[in-house]
């Protein structure tokens, strides 16, 4: 026991002080970092505080925008009304403003407006103001509340018959998150068990494999390194989490929208993926391990790594199929594979309720593809630890199986 | 007790029979010499002694019983392809391999400081280990094997890619562990070295034990029919003699007839008045008897 601790602090401690680890654990938040500032800068350039003019022929516009209003829009610009278009043409060329609307006689009849403008259009903040300005005034006989519901839009909220889920459209990312967390686990996964792959390939390589085995015994030493480097994908998960979480204070904070959108988050999904992700990881690292116990290089490897991958991703490209119909015989189909499993949940976890016995059932599936896998890795690794010039046969894995039996 | 009894020992990897039958005995505090050319079964036999393979039948006892999980903290083994993790350095890599052996990181530290003296690596304890050239990392293997003060060291090849002093040292190393009481078994094909160092060895040649025992009592077993013979006068034609072949320094082996010993062969120099500088019975070296051993056996096979 002792020996299978010291393998499991070895392997998460050399792989966790890698320089590459570190760069690997920080990209991910910088690079979100990256282009999220790079959004704020394009905004930036977008916007324009020049003032726009217009010329109202059809007489919509009486009041000015209320101060509440305004307060609403990103950035106001001044709204320079004109008599005539001459006057209004002079103003754009003499750059004072940057483009100008008609909005002619018959605008009652064709909801249409003209834009002028000289070499770039109008700022989309220009544009919004005067969206507002246009819509604020056609509602103005309206009741308050009649013109703030119009102005709302049409908003759909679905609502499971037992009350038990709830989504609108409003409440997007209740469905994109479990998506992309999806993603951002099975990055974990593959970079971790790609890890575990490499070192047991590593050690065939450089030989150190004989010295071990003659020092712990082939099922500590195996358990070791699994249990060692899912400890380096948590570690890498939970420093992901923990900056996604500080990104949604920081964000909450400084846009009351997506306070909301925080608050649609289903808690009790999150754990569902969770309680079904960890006997995955489990899952892959066994399977990550076995394939290096079984190749003799690390090309050899990568290869075999990417023919486990392309299953894993199967229920992405079916998105389609599986948002039209959840609980249809391919999102079962898939659920219950234990290759495809982990992101069909995922998956369908945003797009329906997923009966209690479907879930209870997939999450045995992986647990016992979990334990399957961790037997398949220590019985390879034993039969292919010392294998330097041939790759291990499926059939020889197989045959002595049944002659153990 | 020895310290390693293997009894009738077969192991075939698919058609090829690797190991077809052996037995031998390690005695405790001896140094044992495992023999065999190229592709013999040395180290499938050793793998096997290690409990890395599983013969296919036959039985190993070592120190005393079955290959326990404890037994391999008192085991030192280094192997032929030698193994160390590169990316890491000199220091943790030892420090790792100790701890895998029972000790705790500090008391590992501790051990390999005097090693890592005696064989120069002390100042290189902080480079990474692919960073050593091949004679250190070979040094730096046997510190891997020795620092947890095994019962018991098997060691494959143990002198290969060292050079003269390197070798020397390594053999002084091997004979102190002897004297503190420490059993050795090494494979080799290096004759001189046995001659040197072991104790008793065995022959294995194609899976099969072809030579057992004591290498006083095999060398007198082979040593032929013949005696070396120097003298600064010419040897007369001498009865009894079948063949005179040149050595080195003036000396000359002659071969005797099946009838005449050698004792009689000194008594009619003597008799003749021949000034004698050398008359020795001529023992053949290990390798001659390796050679003849391994000609022998594949003749048969044939």
């Amino acid at each position: 026991m002792r020996k299978f601790l010291r393998v499991m602090a070895y392997e998460y401690r050399r792989h966790v002080l890698r320089r590459s680890f570190l760069l690997a654990l920080l990209s991910l938040p910088a690079l979100i970092l990256v282009s999220v500032g790079a959004g704020f800068v394009l905004v930036r350039m977008e916007t324009d505080a020049t003032p726009i003019g217009y010329i109202d022929r059809a007489g919509v516009v009486q009041k000015p925008l209320p101060q509440d209003a305004l307060e609403e829009l990103a950035e106001p610009v001044q709204m320079i009304p004109f008599k005539d278009e001459a006057d209004a043409r002079d103003a754009l060329k003499n750059e004072e403003i940057q483009g100008y609307y008609i909005i002619p006689e018959n605008y009652f009849q064709t909801t249409q407006v003209e834009e002028v403008y000289q070499d770039s259009a109008p700022s989309d903040n220009a544009r919004s103001h005067f969206r507002a300005l246009l819509r604020f005034n056609i509602l103005a006989d309206q009741s308050p509340q009649i013109a703030a519901r119009v102005v709302d839009g049409a908003q759909i909220i679905i609502r499971s018959p037992d009350g038990g889920r709830v989504a609108s459209s409003d409440s997007w990312l209740s469905i994109v998150l479990p998506l992309v967390l999806g993603i951002v686990f099975f990055i974990v996964v593959m970079s971790s068990s790609g890890y575990l792959m490499q070192a047991v390939v590593d050690e065939k390589e450089n030989r150190t494999m004989e010295v071990l085995v003659t020092s712990v015994s082939p099922g500590q030493l195996i358990a070791g390194k699994i249990v060692g480097l899912i400890g380096v994908g948590l570690t890498q998960l939970m420093v992901w989490i923990a900056f996604g979480v500080l990104g949604m204070f920081i964000g909450g904070a400084n846009f009351p929208a997506l306070q909301e959108q925080f608050a649609s988050i289903s808690l009790g999904s999150l754990g569902l993926m969770g309680l079904a992700l960890l006997p995955s990881y489990v899952m892959f690292a066994g399977l990550m391990a076995a394939m290096g116990a079984m190749v003799t290089n690390t090309s050899e490897a990568q290869q075999m790594a990417g023919l486990l991958t392309l299953p894993i991703w199967i229920p992405y490209w079916l998105m389609i199929p599986l948002m039209k119909n959840p609980n249809g015989p391919i999102a079962l189909t898939l659920s219950f594979f234990p290759l495809t499993a982990p992101l069909t949940l995922v998956c369908r976890l945003g797009f329906t309720i997923i009966p209690f016995w479907q879930l209870v059932l997939n999450f045995l599936v992986l647990c016992v593809s979990a334990v399957g896998a961790i037997w398949l890795a220590g019985k390879v690794f034993r039969m292919g630890m010392l294998r330097y010039g041939k790759r291990l046969r499926w059939k020889e894995i197989f045959s002595s199986t049944a002659r153990s039996k | 007790m020895p310290s390693i009894k293997i009894q009738s020992i077969h192991k075939s990897f698919g058609e090829l029979k690797a190991v077809n039958g052996v037995s031998f005995d390690v005695q405790e505090g001896e140094i044992f010499g495992l023999l065999g050319p190229n592709g013999a079964g040395k180290t499938t036999l050793i793998r096997i002694m290690l409990d890395i393979f599983k013969p296919d039948s036959g039985e190993v006892i070592i120190l005393g019983g079955e290959m326990t999980e404890a037994k391999k903290n008192l085991i030192g083994y280094m192997p032929e392809e030698r193994g160390l993790y590169q990316d890491i350095t000199l220091e943790r890599c030892l420090v790792y391999l100790g701890t895998l052996k029972g000790l705790s990181a500090s008391e590992t530290k501790e051990r390999l400081r005097p090693y890592l003296e005696r064989f120069d690596l002390a100042a290189h304890k902080d480079k990474k280990v692919k960073e050593l050239s091949k004679g250190m990392q070979q040094k730096a293997q046997l510190i891997a094997t020795l620092q947890h003060e095994p019962e018991l060291i098997i060691i494959d090849e143990p002198f290969a890619g060292l050079d003269p002093v390197n070798t020397r040292m390594v053999k002084e190393l091997l004979q102190d562990l002897r004297h503190q009481g420490v059993t050795i078994m090494m494979s080799t094909h290096q004759m001189h070295q046995v001659e040197e160092l072991c104790d008793r060895i065995a022959l294995i040649n194609r899976g099969e034990r072809i030579l057992y025992g004591d290498l006083a009592d095999i060398r007198s077993r082979f040593s032929g029919h013949a005696v070396w013979v120097q003298s600064p006068a010419d040897l007369p034609p001498l009865p009894g003699v079948e063949h005179v072949e040149d050595g080195r320094h003036g000396s000359q082996k002659l071969t005797l007839s099946a009838e005449v010993s050698p004792q009689q062969l000194l008594a009619s120099l003597v008799e003749q008045n021949i000034p004698l500088e050398r008359f020795e019975i001529a023992t053949p070296t290990l390798d001659e008897i390796f050679i003849q051993m391994v000609q022998e056996a594949e003749g048969e096979e044939k």
